[in-house]
């Protein structure tokens, strides 16, 4: 069957301690919930999730929506935002997980890809060396959200076109931007011509389009 | 030295009493009073009961407070699993009973530890283990557990089937089914919404369309499947398929194609020189032609409409087919992710007409609104001729008929999954329907039309089934 691989990349570092984290366990539940709804989901949907501080941690590797269990993500009281790092996590993952279509093998469909941070990249050097190499992997949609004043639209910017901001990371938020996250998965698994990419639903209000 | 002399020394010491040489005779009779080594007997026992009442309290505690997750289940789909008391390390449970799994529709079968049934509902579900440990008395109050797990929902019951909006300008029909002779031929084609398009009241992309041309013999069957991601699609495939019509009932009959009747007559009794050679470049060109001349419809279409090319992206296959007194000539063209396939009488072989456009991910494809096809060094090889005394079936089919059924592209060259195919079609499937291939059957499209509503987990595309019998 033909597979729509998801993969989030969480910042759990230090600034995201206390109700942002709280919010993002509640938000992610609930995103998980509706998808759960959908039936072209339930037949095609598979997830993943890597959340980084000063450590990447694969906390769920790619799961069928039917199987998935979300774990409760935690995080430290401080440190460092190693974004740089996860993505060479993700470009592996990617590698390995997704799979590209032969003559008798089913190719997965494009995976989509969407990053939340609340900071920046404190290991600016290797998240900009990684840009190109993600870039490299045809996702069907890269999906860059920064929450929060502390947030930097820009660095995202530099890894994709599709940036979108938070003004906070309140529950209600971060509800609105899951909501969003399904809808546009719900874009991913459809025909497309070669080298085209996914087009994002329009974002609701609370959600900036970064352009 | 015993346990209880121990107990008292230690105790002792513990309090600051010293015991010396002088005293030793005293504390020998002490400790020999049997009232008082049972002293010592009974605080040992109250401080064993209470440190492995401790230890039981807490056990109980972590049992109850300990995280387990079970897998998922799916409402209307067997069930199993196992809960492992040793991998739990659940060891110490000596008795316990589970509550609430037969609402459920599930059971415990405690000889393999599993939790086994069909689930009956959707939802965060919770279920009790009542539990005892060892060292509890046997008619003590037992602990609960409750354990939740997750059921999704039955995805076949979750697709809604909403109508199309009818006042819609690119408006077409959700369900489409037709059929008529081609010459000596038959053909029945249906064209079905897809679950995901009828799920949100979204319309078909795909689109057919069929003639035969009594004055000149040939026949024509177009097929094509507008791209789910651009917004006008629908329209693309119906004017690339009403346009393959409409240029060969112009063309078919000039004397281009009488040229192509005296080539291919040549080329049958043997006269004439390099006369496949100039067979195939008379479908090169021609054929060519045609699909150049619907890319430019397509241009002049968007122009109108004042939309992108890309909104009107759809693949095309076409077929021309005529029947000569040597047998039947085939000529083909396509792009895109849609095969065409010609089986021989006796069901022996299968020619692919056509390569597919597959990309290395899933709905990548090409388009006959790209450009860049026609400057493609493929772009020749996107030509099929044939000649063949005659043919079981020729079929022509959309990704939504070839996903779930051939799965990848080397399937379509093997004549057994063509059998396959056709078994399928014979009532060999889930729901025993049948379509029959006989002339003059009035019921052939909606037989075709209910066998098109077949379940497969994950394809749930626009179907369209073309089949020439």
């Amino acid at each position: 069957m033909r597979r729509l691989p998801v993969y989030f990349l969480l910042d759990t570092s230090g600034s995201m301690y206390g109700e942002p984290i709280q919010a993002l366990n509640n938000a992610l539940s609930g995103m998980i919930n509706t998808l759960r709804t959908d039936p072209q989901a339930l037949d095609s949907l598979w997830i993943s999730v890597i959340t980084f501080d000063r450590e990447v941690k694969e906390i769920v590797p790619l799961t069928e929506l039917v199987s998935f269990q979300l774990p409760e993500i935690v995080c430290p009281q401080s440190g460092p935002t190693h974004t740089g790092a996860a993505l060479e996590v993700l470009y592996q993952k990617v590698i390995t997980d997704v799979r590209k279509g032969t003559s008798d093998q089913k190719g997965d469909w494009k995976p989509l890809f969407f990053l939340f941070t609340d900071g920046k990249p404190s290991d600016i050097q290797l998240y900009r060396q990684m840009i190109s190499q993600i870039k490299s992997l045809n996702f069907g949609a890269v999906v860059g959200c920064a929450a929060g004043h502390l947030a930097d639209d820009s660095l995202l910017k530099e890894l994709t076109d599709s940036v979108v901001h938070l003004d906070t990371c309140d529950s209600t938020t971060l509800k609105t931007f899951f909501k969003w996250v399904s809808d546009t998965i719900e874009q991913g698994n459809k025909s497309q011509g070669t080298g085209e990419s996914v087009e994002l639903p329009a974002p609701p209000s609370e959600i900036h389009l970064v352009i | 030295m015993s346990e209880e002399i121990i107990y008292i020394k230690n105790l002792f010491a513990n309090r600051g009493i010293i015991l010396n040489n002088k005293l030793e005779h005293l504390f020998d009779a002490f400790v020999k009073d049997e009232f008082n080594i049972k002293a010592v007997q009974q605080i040992l026992e109250n401080q064993k009961m209470l440190t492995e009442k401790w230890k039981l309290k807490n056990r109980i505690s972590d049992i109850l407070q300990q995280p387990v997750s079970i897998p998922n289940g799916t409402v209307n789909k067997p069930y199993e699993a196992k809960l492992d008391f040793i991998k739990l390390g659940w060891n110490e449970i000596v008795f316990f009973e589970l509550f609430g799994l037969d609402d459920l529709g599930l059971i415990y079968e405690p000889l393999e530890e599993v939790i086994s049934g069909i689930p009956l509902k959707n939802g965060d579900l919770k279920f009790v283990l009542k539990f005892r440990v060892e060292g509890e008395l046997e008619d003590s109050e037992l602990h609960e557990k409750t354990i939740s797990f997750v059921v999704n929902p039955d995805p076949k019951s979750l697709w809604k089937d909403i109508k199309s909006d009818e006042s819609d300008p690119y408006w077409k029909e959700d369900n489409i089914t037709s059929s008529g002779k081609l010459g000596e031929k038959n053909i029945v084609v249906a064209s079905k919404r897809g679950r995901s398009h009828a799920n949100v009241g979204s319309f078909r992309d795909d689109h057919f369309t069929f003639k035969h041309l009594d004055n000149t013999g040939w026949s024509i069957i177009a097929l094509a499947d507008g791209a789910g991601s651009s917004k006008i699609s629908r329209d693309g495939s119906k004017t690339a398929c009403d346009g393959i019509i409409n240029y060969f009932s112009e063309n078919l009959s000039t004397e281009i194609f009488k040229e192509f009747d005296i080539l291919l007559k040549d080329h049958c009794v043997g006269s004439g020189e390099n006369t496949l050679k100039k067979l195939n470049h008379f479908v090169y060109n021609n054929l060519g032609k045609a699909a150049l001349d619907i890319h430019k419809s397509l241009e002049q279409r968007a122009n109108k409409l004042e939309v992108n090319l890309k909104d009107l992206h759809t693949t095309l296959i076409f077929v021309l087919l005529k029947k000569y007194e040597f047998g039947y000539a085939i000529l083909s063209f396509g792009v895109g992710d849609c095969p065409i396939g010609l089986i021989n009488k006796d069901l022996s072989s299968v020619n692919l007409m056509n390569w597919l456009d597959v990309g290395e991910f899933g709905g990548g494809t090409r388009f006959i609104t790209m450009p860049e096809i026609f400057q493609s060094e493929k772009f020749a090889t996107r030509f099929g001729f044939k000649i063949v005394e005659d043919f079981s079936y020729l079929m022509l089919m959309t990704d939504g008929i070839y996903d779930p059924k051939f799965v990848v592209e080397a399937n379509l060259d093997k004549i057994e999954k063509w059998l396959e195919f056709l078994e399928d079609l014979n009532g060999k499937n889930e729901d025993n329907i049948k379509v029959d291939f006989i002339k003059d059957n009035t019921e052939i499209e909606t037989q075709l039309s209910k066998w098109m509503d077949f379940w497969s987990p994950g394809n749930h595309d626009d179907r369209t089934l073309a089949v020439i019998f």
